[in-house]
C-alpha cells in the first residue's frame, strides 16, 4: 500500500517534468529568469532536487478517493462556467459573502488549540437556536447509526438526529444511488460515507459540496490517524454496535481543531504547506543537522515552527502526504501535552498507509519555544535511539550560527506584504505546485479579526473551487467587489491568489501579478525549502 | 553531553485524568498547571536526577495516557520498569478498581516491579472531607497484601509528592546494592534496553 503511493508519486513526478535536460536549462537561469515558470518545477519555489511530499500532477489527485466522483448532486443547482476565463461582478449569482452575517451566535470561538476551554461547545443545549446557528456542524456515527463524533453538543443529546441520518444514508444506499448532497433552505447536507464510518456535514455557508465533502474526509482521516482502519475495521466487524468513544476519548479536540484549521488555514484549502521565512544557508545547515542524526528506523524528521515547517528530512523514496503532515500539525497544535518531556506516541499517516502505526518521537527544542522536532519511526521500541537523535541534532545545531539565524527567524515568522512593494495589494497566498509548499504574507489590518479572516479564507475558497471546478475549470479569474478585489490565476507550475484594494482595476492587478512573481522568485531562496535532504 | 544515562525505570500508571502528569510536573518542574485538562498523547518521557547519599540516581519516568486506545501498547511503557506509580483519584472510586487492573497487569508481567499506589487530589480531600470516595484504610490492606507503598498526595499543594519519587529512588539504591553487579547505568544510546533490564533482574 505505502509503496503504491511512492510509486505513483515517482512516476508522476518525472513525467511532469517532461525531460530533464528541458528542465536544466531553467535551472541555470532561473535565478535572472522573472518570467513565471509555467512548466512544473521551474515556478518559483520549486524544489531544486527533489520534492519533499507525493506528488501529483493534480489537485484532484492528491485528494482523489477511490469511491468520491463529487459529481452526483441532488438538487443540480449548478452554476454554469464561462470558458476559461471568467469576471464576476459583485451580487452577479455566487453568493461569495455567503454566511458572514450575523451567525455565530452564542458561539464561542478559539482559534488556538492550546487555549480551548473544556470543549465549551459540548453543553449546548441541542434544541436551542444557537446550535442551530453554527455554520457548519459535523457529525460521525457508525453504520449501525451510532453518534461517535459531534462538533457541537453532545453525542448523546443527538441521537434522534443520527437516527435519521442513518435512515436516509440507507434508503439511499438502497436505492443504489450513492447519497452525497442534498440542498434544501440554505442548507447544504452533505454526506461521506466510508466504512465502517459515516460522515455527514451541514454547512449554511455557499461552501461547495466537494469542499465539504473534502473537510469529512479529512475528519475520516483523523480517526484513521489515531486507530488505524485495520482496528477500525476490527472492532466492528467484532461488534456491530461498538460505541467507539470508548477508544476515542480524550481525542474530540483533535477533530475540533482541525476543523477550525480547515476554516482559517489556507494550507489546508491548497494541500499545501508553508515555511518559516529562513535564509537558505541556515536552512540547509539545519536540514543537515537533521540529515546526519538519523536512525535505522527512522523515516521522517520534521522541525516545525509553530504551524510552519522548517525542514523535512526524509528516507529516500519515502514521500509524506501534505494531508499526514497537517494530521501531525494538528496533533501537536492541539495540545500541551509534548511540552511535559519527550512524547512517543503511536500514530497512523492514513495517506501513508492506513494500516499501521508509526511512533513518533515529539519533543519542544527548548521549554518556551516553539521550536518542535518530530521524528517518526517505524520502530516502537526505539525510543531511546530517537531520543538520542534529538540529543545530537541539538548538540550540533547549537555549535552553530544556523541556531541564532534560526532563533531570530521565530522572531519574524511572517512578513509584511508592503514588502512586495504594490501598494494596492492587500494580501495573497501563492502555491508552488511541485514543492508543495505555499507562501502567504501576514493578514492586512482590514482581515486581522477572526470574522475577517475567515472571510477571506472562504473568498480563497471560492476562486479555488473555480479553478478546480470538476467539470469547468478555470485558468484565471478575476472579481471586482466594494470590499476587495480578487483575482485567480492557475499554471501547471503554480496557483496564485490575489487580493487586491477595491480601487484598484483589473490592469492593475495583471502587472502586480507580474511584479508579484518576480518579487517571490527572488526571495524563494527564503520562502520555500529549496534543497530537501534524505537521509 | 555524553548520551543521557537512566539507572532506573519509573512508569505512572492509571485511569485518565487522575493526575498522572500532574505527579510528573510538580516533581519534576515544581509547577501545577492549571487551565484545561490536557490529556497525554502516548506517553511521555522525562529523566531527573535526584541525590541520595553520596549517590546520583537518575529516574527515567514515563508517563502513560492512560486511555484504553492505547492499551494495547501499554506494555511498550511499562516493560522493564523498577518501578511504577499506580495512581487513582481519592475522589473517584472507579478509578481505584483501575488501579487494581494495574497491579495485576504488573503481577503478571513485571514481577520485578515495585509498586506505589498514590491517591492523588488530596487538597479536595482536605478541603472537603465529603469528597473522599476511596478510604484510606482500604488501600492500605490492599498495600499490604500485594507487597506495595501507598502514599496520598497532591500535585497542586506538592503534599507528599517528594516524598513519594524520593522513596522510589531510594528502594531503588537500596535494592540495587544487592542486585547490581554492573555499576553502568543504562546507557540511552544502548541498542537494546530490553537486554539490560532483563540483566539486571538477575
Ligand atoms: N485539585 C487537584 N487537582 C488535580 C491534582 N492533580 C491533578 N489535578 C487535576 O486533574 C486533572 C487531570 O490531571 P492530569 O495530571 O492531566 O491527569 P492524567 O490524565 O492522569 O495525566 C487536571 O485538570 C488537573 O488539574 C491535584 O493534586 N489536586
Ligand atoms: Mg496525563
Amino acid at each position: 500500500m505505502a509503496a503504491d503511493v511512492h510509486n505513483k508519486g515517482g512516476a508522476t513526478w518525472d513525467t511532469a517534468k517532461g525531460g530533464l535536460a528541458a528542465v536544466e536549462r531553467m535551472r541555470s537561469d532561473r535565478s535572472d529568469s522573472p518570467t513565471p515558470g509555467l512548466v512544473e518545477g521551474t515556478e518559483p519555489g520549486a524544489g531544486q532536487e527533489h520534492t519533499m511530499f507525493v506528488h501529483a500532477q493534480s489537485f484532484e489527485d492528491l485528494t482523489a478517493d477511490s469511491e468520491s466522483n463529487p459529481d452526483a448532486e441532488l438538487t443540480g443547482n449548478r452554476r454554469s462556467a464561462v470558458g476559461d476565463s471568467e469576471e464576476v461582478q459583485e451580487g452577479q449569482g455566487v453568493e461569495l459573502q455567503g454566511g458572514s452575517t450575523g451567525n455565530e451566535a452564542g458561539e464561542q470561538k478559539q482559534w488556538a488549540g492550546q487555549q480551548r476551554g473544556l470543549r465549551p461547545a459540548r453543553e449546548e443545549d441541542v434544541t436551542g437556536e444557537a446550535w442551530r446557528a453554527h455554520r457548519k456542524h459535523v457529525f460521525v456515527l457508525s453504520e449501525a447509526g451510532k453518534p461517535i463524533y459531534t462538533r457541537y453538543g453532545t453525542e448523546e443529546a443527538l441521537s434522534t438526529i443520527m437516527g435519521v441520518m442513518m435512515a436516509l444514508v440507507s434508503f439511499v444506499e438502497a436505492e443504489k444511488n450513492i447519497i452525497r448532497s442534498i440542498h434544501a433552505d440554505g442548507y447544504r447536507v452533505v454526506f461521506l460515507h466510508k466504512s465502517p464510518l459515516v460522515l455527514v456535514g451541514v454547512s449554511r455557508s455557499s461552501q461547495s459540496e466537494r469542499e465539504l465533502s473534502r473537510e469529512l474526509q479529512y475528519v475520516y482521516y483523523q480517526i484513521v490517524s489515531l486507530l488505524t482502519l485495520t482496528q477500525l475495521d476490527h472492532v466492528f466487524r467484532h461488534k456491530q454496535n461498538y460505541d467507539l468513544r470508548r477508544l476515542l476519548a480524550g481525542s474530540e479536540h483533535l477533530t475540533d481543531n482541525l476543523l477550525r484549521m480547515l476554516e482559517y488555514d489556507p494550507g489546508l484549502l491548497l494541500n499545501a504547506v508553508t515555511s518559516l521565512p529562513l535564509a537558505s544557508v541556515a536552512r540547509d545547515a539545519l536540514s543537515a543537522g537533521l540529515q546526519v542524526a538519523r536512525a535505522k528506523s527512522l523515516v521522517f524528521s520534521i522541525l516545525l515552527a509553530g504551524s510552519r515547517l522548517v525542514t523535512l528530512v526524509r528516507k529516500k523514496d519515502q514521500y509524506l502526504h501534505h494531508m499526514d503532515l497537517h494530521l501531525l500539525f494538528n496533533l501537536v497544535g492541539s495540545s500541551s501535552s509534548f511540552r511535559e518531556g519527550e512524547g512517543w506516541t503511536p500514530i497512523c499517516l492514513p495517506k501513508f498507509n492506513t494500516a499501521g502505526f508509526f511512533h513518533a518521537h515529539i519533543s519542544y527544542l527548548e521549554p518556551a519555544s516553539n521550536l518542535c522536532l518530530i521524528l517518526v519511526s517505524t520502530d516502537r521500541e526505539d525510543f531511546f535511539n530517537l531520543s538520542d537523535c534529538r540529543r545530537r541534532f541539538l548538540e550540533r545545531l547549537r555549535r552553530r550560527s544556523a541556531y541564532k539565524a534560526l532563533q531570530e527567524a521565530l522572531h519574524s515568522p511572517t512578513y509584511p506584504v508592503s514588502q512586495v512593494g504594490i501598494p494596492e495589494l492587500w494580501h495573497f497566498v501563492y502555491k508552488s505546485k511541485s514543492s508543495g509548499l505555499y507562501t502567504s504574507p501576514e493578514l492586512p489590518v482590514p482581515y486581522q479579526g477572526e470574522e475577517e479572516h475567515e472571510r477571506l479564507i472562504r473568498l480563497y475558497r471560492y476562486l479555488h473551487s473555480c479553478l478546480h471546478h470538476p467539470t469547468r475549470p478555470l485558468r484565471s479569474m478575476y472579481r471586482s467587489g466594494n470590499t476587495e478585489n480578487l483575482f485567480a490565476w492557475a499554471t501547471s507550475g503554480f496557483e496564485l491568489y490575489l487580493c487586491f484594494s477595491p480601487l484598484g482595476t483589473k490592469a492593475l492587478a495583471m502587472s502586480a501579478v507580474t511584479k508579484l512573481l518576480k518579487w517571490i522568485r527572488k526571495e524563494e531562496d527564503r520562502l520555500f525549502i529549496l534543497n530537501p535532504l534524505t537521509y | 553531553m555524553t548520551a543521557m544515562r537512566v539507572d532506573v525505570k519509573v512508569v505512572m500508571l492509571g485511569k485518565e485524568s487522575v493526575g498522572k502528569t500532574s505527579l510528573v510536573e510538580r516533581y519534576v518542574h515544581h509547577r501545577f498547571l492549571v487551565g484545561p485538562y490536557q490529556n497525554t498523547i502516548g506517553a511521555a518521557f522525562v529523566a531527573k536526577a535526584i541525590n541520595i547519599g553520596e549517590k546520583m540516581i537518575t529516574l527515567g519516568i514515563w508517563d502513560t495516557a492512560g486511555s484504553e486506545r492505547y492499551e494495547a501498547m501499554s506494555r511498550i511503557y511499562y516493560r522493564g520498569a523498577r518501578a511504577a506509580i499506580v495512581c487513582y483519584d481519592l475522589t473517584d472510586s472507579s478509578s481505584f478498581l483501575r488501579a487494581k487492573f494495574w497491579v495485576k497487569e504488573l503481577q503478571t508481567f513485571e514481577e520485578h516491579c515495585k509498586i506505589y499506589l498514590c491517591g492523588t487530589k488530596n487538597d479536595l480531600i482536605e478541603a472537603d472531607r465529603s469528597m473522599r470516595q476511596v478510604d484510606y484504610h482500604d488501600v492500605q490492606d490492599f498495600a499490604e497484601e500485594i507487597g506495595a507503598h501507598h502514599f496520598e498526595t497532591s500535585s497542586k499543594t506538592g503534599n507528599n509528592v517528594d516524598e513519594l519519587f524520593i522513596k522510589v529512588a531510594l528502594d531503588f539504591s537500596n535494592s540495587a546494592l544487592e542486585l547490581m553487579r554492573d555499576e553502568k547505568g543504562v546507557d540511552l544510546g544502548h541498542k537494546k534496553d530490553s537486554y539490560f533490564y532483563a540483566c539486571c533482574h538477575h
